[in-house]
């Protein structure tokens, strides 16, 4: 039974021995210098400052190429499913309404637009986005989190087919080349909030999913993720596993004669009505919507301990709520337990 | 004499045993039965015992079981060894009169009190002149060694296992006499039971498995006995289907078909393996342990049961039986029926039915003495074959 | 293009044909010069956007206002659908009805209609496991209105929700499901897989009481039923119209949607199924080898589950709405285009390959008396004008015809089979006889009313569909069924079909005429 003091002076020992022999060897390379070491620079030059090439002005092409793809296409069916289904195990619902247009010889590109709650709902997503469309996804991630370091990247441009878009405002290279990419058949995952919800309820939807599809003329496909928040939430450090569930709405085309803002609205209040299919049932989203109801994304405009409990009780009923309690086949003894 | 002989061998008894399954002939063969010369039975102590010369004398499931080593321990200490089988007698006096015997070696043979002035040989509510009294242990002439019995060319009887067999009735179909009284017991047994549930206006619903000899006979004596029945009969050969329904038989359905049948007829719902209500009484002649559980779930809650022909040792769920409140009753043989008040002898009745229903057709084949392994082959195997009773011939030797 | 159904002369270089046999196939070849095959039409498309040719029909609905106009916000909605013994076999997801209801829901969501019921019109057929309504009417449907029991199926034995509505003119009683007669408005969501069904007969025989069908459900209007796919001809139609009259006058308004569907009933690869033998490549050959070896080798439930498990890639090829005679004559338009083959005249003997399924077993056992059903009832009556064989002519049909019930989907026709059978064959006299004691039952009311069974007196129906075929063949018989459940029929077991031809050479001599109809794809011949 070895004490913590005991453990760490044994920890002591191996490392004076190892530093001693790495020292050993490295006497001898001591004369190497310049060319072989890099130089250092001398007094009084100004050395010019480099171009960013991480954050928005990453260079994502190579991700596309087949090499990349036929890697992407590995991890996702692999490592990548492995994790969702052990952290997420998600349920997908609503796939009905994508069959039609899946069934078509050549499928159309599709823009989906979901509600973000975490860093998982990427993951959820690429793996709940029927094959069809699955393969030439394009994810839209933030530039400032996702691009500020050469290796996430070049991961996520990898693993994920990110692009950088930066959060702040739609510069109109980010918006030129997702058009771009659309044209060439590519599909779309875009979160219009631009960020993880701070504390469960929905932010204000932006209106870039909204303006790629007017422009583009390619249905945007509204969705709700429901419980990635309570696993890998904003501002939590290690992920708990749970489950999680994923609804797709019916594709949406831009009217004409509607503005951006309009548009941007209706996938707003769509998402909505998803969100409370999910809490309740098809039926009752469908008639709150027609009664023009408030609905369940952006929470009561109340004191926040109001709204933490408001969502509690939400993410009670939805994934451990309603439809997945068991049925008792005993008497009634008392409260639940939970 | 040159009798058929059964020894105590248990050797030859579970020889017999393994091998009825696959062979009935080896199995007889092996059956520790032999026709060897006996030495003649002495004339029994006691006043009343006359020679009676053999002259059909049939085989019967309860013969074949003791045989083949299928028949519980529990008549050991009934039977005594070294015996001469057979029980199901027509035979003739030294005077020429023939007589079927009631095989029971009852009160009067043994030289015990009767229970009551003229009760048949097994009647009462004490077993013990059974296993003593002027002669070794036996339940029946034909399992007893003082006696002899049927399968040899004479025996002795007492005059109380006596019946006169009128002149025009022939020896064929006084063979059937016997087998038929215990059906006839059984019958009456069953529909006795069923008149307290009745209204008057419902006609009781009887199912009876088993269409051998005792449960047609039990068919045609339901029949008789309440006109107005409504009987439901089990039975696995098409012989016996005919037989059946010429007996009297509303409905006839193989094995696995008679549960639906009664529900059918009652009009009740099923409840897993059972139904709800069923049949006013059920008469069981097969005895193995399946279709003991069909009986009890066909047979309505307070309603009974009734076992007809020897059964063997079987496994039972009783809480159907507890549960359903139904009346499991064992039918041994015969003796004295109470009818509308008036005692009746069981014989009288069985002879009456013999005739009204030509008991002879049931007599499939006769045998000599000697040929007993075939006899028992066939009589083992009668149901498959397309017989139903078999029977040793012994007039010849006359 | 798919090309038109028509009729191929049997000579010496035409391969055998293929025949159903239950769970199997077989391939026989038909005696040259004197045989005739009836092949269906090719498959038509589909629509291309199937959603949107809903809401349209519901915008302009055929002589009756749309949809959006009846629906206002405190009405009693009721919205019927076709049960499971439709489509066959099973379509893909999302189900016809599926689609149908959705849209009907969001323009009554919109209208803020609160009380809606859902019920499947199942008339006495077996009520439908959870499974089965979620496949039908998706998973939404079901979760939003079944856990409140607003989604239901009709059953006819209940007395406190049945309504007399009146009576015919021939003393015909309609008698209905009370919530139906007493809604504002009745949609109804219609699959019409084949011209029997549609029109009246929806409401009037789906939610109605044993009383009502039995003015029609009869040996009698059974037998004078020339066909069922063609209701002009049909006094079971007539029946049914006269009723449905009284529906009209006295009934709930009724706001029927019909849909028809195309004919590709297997999805890749066996859609050869359905191709013409000598169209047959390389490909399909070895697969239908493979399939029929590994066929022969499986234990029959084993078999059953894989043809079960089949979910036919069935395209929607056209949609009604509105008044229910209007909808209905333009459904049998596009029925008829996608079946009716123009035959000449009428043969000595026909033969049918009978398949696993039949309207009354689906996700279930097809017992002997559904192998009658389906080859003397429905396969006999695919036809217009007259029978494809000759009256007095002999039908050979190939079934296993094996002596196996389910025991929770039909115990009435366990019974029926051991009894009523047994005691005779023919429907008038079973009518007289049976059938009363059969629907009065109780234990067979209660299973129909709480567990999954079919009514008790369902069986008889099962038998009156064949009747018209029981009374004009001369004989018939069943290739490669079990023989005591075939004699048990009435039928003749053959163990071959040129046994078959030397059995049916009592009846019809030694070098008859032939014709064989070739399933699958439905088909009506228009027999001249």
């Amino acid at each position: 039974m070895a004490s913590k003091r005991h453990l760490t002076r044994r920890a002591q020992q191996l490392a004076a021995r190892t530093e001693h022999a790495i020292r050993v060897v490295a006497k001898p390379l001591a004369k190497y210098g310049f060319p072989w070491r890099s130089p250092t620079v001398p007094r009084g030059i100004t050395v010019p400052e480099k171009p960013d090439t991480l954050g928005g002005n990453f260079e994502t092409d190579w991700a596309r190429r087949p090499l990349a793809s036929v890697f992407r296409s590995a991890f996702t069916a692999g490592p990548m499913k492995l994790m969702t289904t052990v952290l997420a195990r998600p349920e997908v619902l609503g796939l009905d309404r994508l069959t039609d247009l899946a069934r078509l010889d050549d499928p159309p590109p599709l823009i989906f637009a979901p509600d973000h709650h975490s860093h998982l709902d990427t993951s959820v997503m690429i793996q709940a986005i029927p094959p069809a469309w699955r393969r030439d996804l394009v994810v839209a991630a933030a530039a400032d989190y996702f691009f500020d370091k050469r290796w996430k990247a070049t991961f996520s441009a990898l693993a994920l087919n990110a692009i950088p878009i930066d959060r702040e405002a739609t510069g109109r290279q980010s918006a030129d080349l997702f058009r771009d990419l659309i044209d060439d058949g590519r599909s779309l995952l875009i979160y219009p909030e631009g960020g993880r919800s701070p504390d469960g309820w929905a932010q204000p939807f932006k209106g870039g999913a909204a303006y790629l599809s007017a422009k583009t003329g390619v249905a945007v496909v509204p969705v709700h993720i429901e419980g990635t928040g309570a696993i890998f939430g904003k501002g939590m450090k290690k992920p708990r596993p749970g489950r999680t569930r994923v609804i797709f709405g019916e594709p949406l085309l831009s009217l004409p004669d509607e503005n951006t803002r309009r548009y941007n609205a209706r996938i707003e209040a769509a998402v909505g009505r998803l969100t409370e299919e999910s809490v309740s049932d098809y039926w009752t989203a469908a008639r709150r919507a027609a009664a023009g109801a408030a609905n369940r994304l952006e929470g009561p405009s109340t004191s926040s301990w109001r709204r933490k409990w408001l969502l509690t009780e939400r993410r009670h009923r939805e994934i451990s709520g309603r439809n997945n309690r068991p049925d008792r086949s005993w008497p009634n003894l008392g409260p639940r337990q939970k | 004499m040159k009798a058929l002989q059964v020894r105590h061998n248990v050797r030859r008894l579970g020889a017999a045993r393994l091998l009825s399954v696959t062979s009935p002939k080896t199995s007889a063969r092996i059956a520790p039965v032999d026709l060897r010369n006996v030495d003649d039975p002495a004339e029994p102590s006691g006043a009343g015992w006359v020679k009676v010369r053999t002259r059909l004398a049939g085989i019967c499931g309860s013969d074949l079981a003791l045989i083949d080593g299928h028949a519980s321990t529990y008549f050991e200490d009934f039977v005594s060894f070294p015996f001469v089988p057979g029980h199901e007698i027509v035979g003739e006096l030294e005077t020429g009169e023939r007589v079927v015997i009631e095989p029971v070696l009852g009160h009067a043979a043994r030289g015990s009190v009767p229970p009551w002035d003229g009760a048949a040989p097994a009647d009462g509510d004490d077993y013990a002149h059974l296993v003593r009294g002027h002669l070794k242990p036996g339940i029946q002439t034909g399992f007893c060694c003082s006696t002899g019995g049927g399968w040899a060319p004479w025996f002795w009887a007492h005059e109380s296992q006596l019946h006169s067999v009128p002149t025009e009735m022939s020896d064929e179909r006084a063979v059937l006499v016997e087998p038929l009284a215990g059906s006839v017991h059984a019958a009456l047994m069953a529909v006795q039971h069923t008149n307290h549930h009745l209204t008057d206006t419902e006609s009781p619903i009887v199912a009876v498995l088993g269409a051998g000899t005792m449960g047609l006979g039990a068919i045609a004596a339901v029949r008789g006995a309440v006109p107005n029945a409504r009987i439901v009969a089990g039975a696995r050969y098409p012989h016996q289907m005919r037989f059946a329904k010429g007996f009297g038989a509303d409905v006839v359905a193989p094995g696995d078909e008679v549960l639906r049948a009664v529900r059918r007829m009652s009009g009740a719902h099923r409840i897993g393996a059972g139904l709800s209500s069923g049949a006013h009484a059920t008469i069981n002649a097969v005895g193995d342990s399946a279709s003991l559980a069909l009986s009890i779930n066909i047979t309505r809650p307070r309603g009974a049961t009734v076992l007809l022909g020897m059964p063997g040792e079987s496994k039972l769920d009783l809480t159907p039986l507890w549960h359903r409140e139904v009346a499991l009753l064992g039918a041994y043989t015969y003796g004295t029926e109470q009818i509308e008040g008036n005692d009746v002898r069981t014989f009288d009745l069985a002879m009456t039915l013999a005739n009204r229903i030509e008991a002879e057709r049931l007599l499939s084949a006769t045998y000599r003495l000697d040929q007993h392994v075939e006899a028992l082959a066939h009589a083992a195997s009668a149901g498959r074959r397309g017989a139903v009773k078999i029977a040793f011939d012994v007039r010849e030797d006359q | 293009m798919p090309r038109p159904g028509f009729v191929l002369d049997v000579d010496r270089s035409t391969p055998p044909m293929l025949f159903w046999h239950g769970e199997k196939f077989s391939l026989e070849r038909l005696p040259a010069d004197r045989s005739r095959v009836i092949y269906p039409a090719e498959s038509f498309p589909g629509l291309t956007d199937p959603q949107a040719a809903i809401r349209d029909a519901l915008e302009h609905p055929l002589d009756m206002d749309p949809l959006r106009a009846l629906l206002h916000a405190d009405m009693k909605l009721t919205i019927c659908f076709d049960d499971a013994s439709l489509s066959l076999p099973k379509m893909r997801r999302p189900d016809s009805r599926q689609r149908i209801i959705e849209a009907v829901l969001d323009l009554a969501a919109e209208a803020g209609v609160d009380d809606v019921h859902i019920i499947a019109a199942l008339g006495l057929h077996r009520r439908m496991h959870d499974y089965e309504l979620r496949h039908v009417l998706g998973n939404r449907i079901f979760d939003a209105f079944a856990p409140n029991g607003t989604l239901y199926q009709h059953d006819a034995e209940d007395p406190e929700n049945l309504t007399v509505l009146g009576e015919t003119d021939h003393g015909e009683v309609l008698e209905i499901n009370k919530r139906v007669a007493d809604s504002d408005l009745v949609v109804y969501a219609n699959v019409n897989q084949v011209a029997m069904d549609g029109g009246w007969k929806s409401l009037v025989t789906g939610v109605a009481s044993y009383r009502c069908l039995s003015h029609h459900h009869n040996p009698e209007s059974l037998q004078n039923t020339r066909s069922l796919m063609d209701r002009h001809h049909s006094a079971l139609h007539h029946s049914i119209w006269r009723l449905g009259k009284v529906l009209r006058d006295n009934g709930p308004k009724v706001f029927q949607i019909e849909s028809t569907i195309n004919t590709d009933a297997f999805p890749s690869p066996f859609e050869f199924l359905s191709k013409r033998e000598w169209e047959w490549t390389a490909r399909d050959r070895m697969t239908y080898l493979a399939t029929a070896k590994t066929l022969d080798r499986l234990p029959r439930r084993a078999a059953r589950k894989i043809f079960h498990g089949i979910e036919a890639p069935y395209a929607m090829t056209g949609v009604y709405a509105g008044f229910t005679e209007s909808v209905h004559e333009r459904t049998l338009e596009d029925v008829y285009r996608q079946h009716i083959v123009e035959v000449e005249g009428q043969t000595d003997i026909l033969t049918l390959g009978v398949p696993f399924i039949s309207p009354y077993n689906p996700e279930s056992i097809m017992n002997p008396i559904l192998v009658m059903c389906m080859g003397l009832g429905y396969m006999f009556n695919m036809y217009r004008n007259k029978p494809l064989v000759r009256e007095g002519g002999v039908i050979i049909m190939t079934h296993p015809t094996y002596r196996d019930f389910h025991p929770v989907h039909h115990p009435s026709y366990i019974d029926f089979f051991d009894e009523v059978l047994s005691d005779t064959t023919d429907p008038a006299v079973m009518s007289e006889k049976w059938e009363r004691r059969y629907a009065e039952d109780e234990w067979y009311r209660h299973l129909y009313r709480t567990g999954n069974a079919y009514h008790g007196v369902h069986p008889f129906y099962a038998w009156y569909w064949g009747a018209h075929g029981q009374q004009w063949a001369g004989k018939v018989i069943i290739v490669g069924g079990d023989p005591t459940a075939v004699r048990r029929m009435g039928f003749t077991p053959a163990s071959t079909m040129d046994d078959a031809f030397e059995l049916a050479s009592d009846v019809v001599g030694r070098s008859p005429s032939i014709t064989h109809l070739h399933v699958p794809s439905v088909l009506v011949a228009d027999v001249k």
